[in-house]
């Protein structure tokens, strides 16, 4: 069931591509402001640089979770989704997991923009950011998922979704950047893997506290 | 529906809590030692440690009482959770404003970095937005369900914030590392006596407004 959830979620968007498109533009936007608001010497900005990358991908993603849900509201089909017959949970995760693969693909395009407008240069160990930027993605959109399932049906969720989201996210912005600034000060991995076990307990406790409260949540 | 304060018990407990409270005041004010290099500052801590005392408890008991809500769905829990919530805030609002005022003469700032105070501070934030979901939501039954949600997700991630903010400025731990245990008597005394009674004005408080909001909901039923 969890499949078919995705698999929804995935093709309404690969038909229709706002999410993705909206969350490219917007996110190409920023650069582009931090761009012209950073001409400071190449040595600032690169100190700056895991900080700015992790405002983009935040403001990012209160667009991107806002439109995902919005679908929802149209026609009132999420009425319809909560009347069938599936574990609500899974509507959680699979709004989670879409979530994280529209941000994946965003933040693939808009990487390379990122260092060559902002004229810092790539950090050496490409695999290690892969891999520390999926997990950081993860607990990001573990945390939007669920405040924006709880927001959604909510007069003014534009507004509530980012005023509740930055505050609940915010160990998530301290660990990303953290993790992100010792990758690219090619720092040994000791020095940050507390930083990347707050991002897994993160992972772990909002997937659990999203997948049970998310049948609540939507009860009618 | 009867007056709160026409209840005997409650006016009695109303009448302890200020006798109580304004015997609190002047045991701090005068019977409690002065503390070198901080004087009148030091004084705060009877005020600001159990302000933060009722402000986590009063989270804590939003998030009990919203796992209760949705365990049991009756609306009393709604109602724990939204008095907790109001209270918690105000307590909290306080160890943000006395924070500062102790902060500003002993650090020679209001305002650093610390672990306790920036997840108080973030804490804060999240409630801001929780009342902003309570008074402009929309659908009042939904909205209950957000509410209770949302107090369980704050107070699950207050250990995660505060670890984050420890790691995040570890060379900022300023605040003052009281072992209460080992505090001298004049001292410990009188912080107890403190703690204990704001946590009776916050019991006849959560009472006061649970009954308020009680009658509040069910005018707006009526209209």
């Amino acid at each position: 069931m969890f499949l078919t959830l995705l698999k929804k979620e995935l093709f309404i968007e690969f038909r229709s591509r706002e999410v993705i498109l909206s969350m490219l533009i917007f996110g190409l936007s920023i650069i582009l402001v931090f761009a012209f608001t950073s001409n400071v010497s190449k040595v600032i900005v690169t100190n700056y640089a895991p900080g700015m990358f992790w405002i983009m991908v935040l403001l990012v993603t209160v667009l991107g979770v806002h439109r995902s849900f919005s679908y929802e509201k149209e026609f009132d089909a999420f009425s319809l989704l909560i009347s069938s017959p599936i574990d609500r949970g899974l509507i959680y995760l699979a709004k989670w997991i879409s979530g994280f693969i529209f941000l994946t693909i965003m933040e693939a395009i808009v990487i390379i923009p990122f260092f060559k407008f902002l004229l810092i240069e790539y950090p050496s160990d490409l695999l290690l950011s892969v891999v520390t930027t999926l997990l950081i993605n993860l607990a990001i959109m573990s945390v939007a998922s669920l405040v924006s399932g709880i927001a959604m049906r909510a007069n003014l969720s534009e507004v509530l979704v980012p005023i509740l989201f930055f505050p609940l996210v915010s160990p998530v912005v301290i660990a990303a950047s953290k993790i992100s600034a010792g990758i690219m000060a090619g720092d040994p991995y000791q020095l940050w893997q507390i930083w990347l076990l707050i991002v897994i307990s993160i992972i772990v406790i909002f997937s659990l506290v999203g997948y049970t409260l998310f049948d609540f949540i939507t009860e009618e | 529906m009867q007056s709160f304060f026409k209840q005997k018990i409650n006016i009695i407990s109303l009448l302890t809590v200020t006798v109580f409270m304004l015997f609190n005041i002047w045991n701090i004010i005068y019977n409690t030692p002065m503390v070198p290099e901080q004087h009148w500052a030091q004084k705060i801590f009877y005020v600001h440690v159990p302000s933060a005392w009722i402000g986590f408890l009063s989270y804590f008991v939003v998030m009990i009482s919203g796992i209760m809500f949705f365990v049991k769905g009756n609306d009393y829990w709604d109602r724990v959770s939204l008095a907790a919530a109001e209270i918690g805030t105000i307590f909290i609002s306080l160890v943000l404003i006395t924070g500062p005022i102790w902060a500003t003469p002993i650090w020679g700032q209001p305002w650093i970095w610390e672990p306790r105070l920036t997840t108080t501070l973030i804490l804060f934030l999240i409630y801001v937005g929780y009342f902003m979901m309570r008074s402009f939501g929309g659908h009042v039954e939904r909205v209950k369900r957000y509410a209770a949600a949302l107090g369980i997700i704050a107070f699950v991630n207050v250990p995660i914030i505060f670890v984050s903010v420890q790691f995040w400025a570890p060379e900022i731990q300023s605040h003052p590392q009281v072992e209460i245990a080992k505090q001298p008597s004049d001292i410990l005394g009188p912080f107890l006596i403190s703690l204990g009674i704001f946590t009776l004005l916050y019991t006849l408080m959560l009472k006061y407004r649970i009954h308020v909001i009680k009658i509040k909901n069910k005018v707006v039923a009526n209209v």
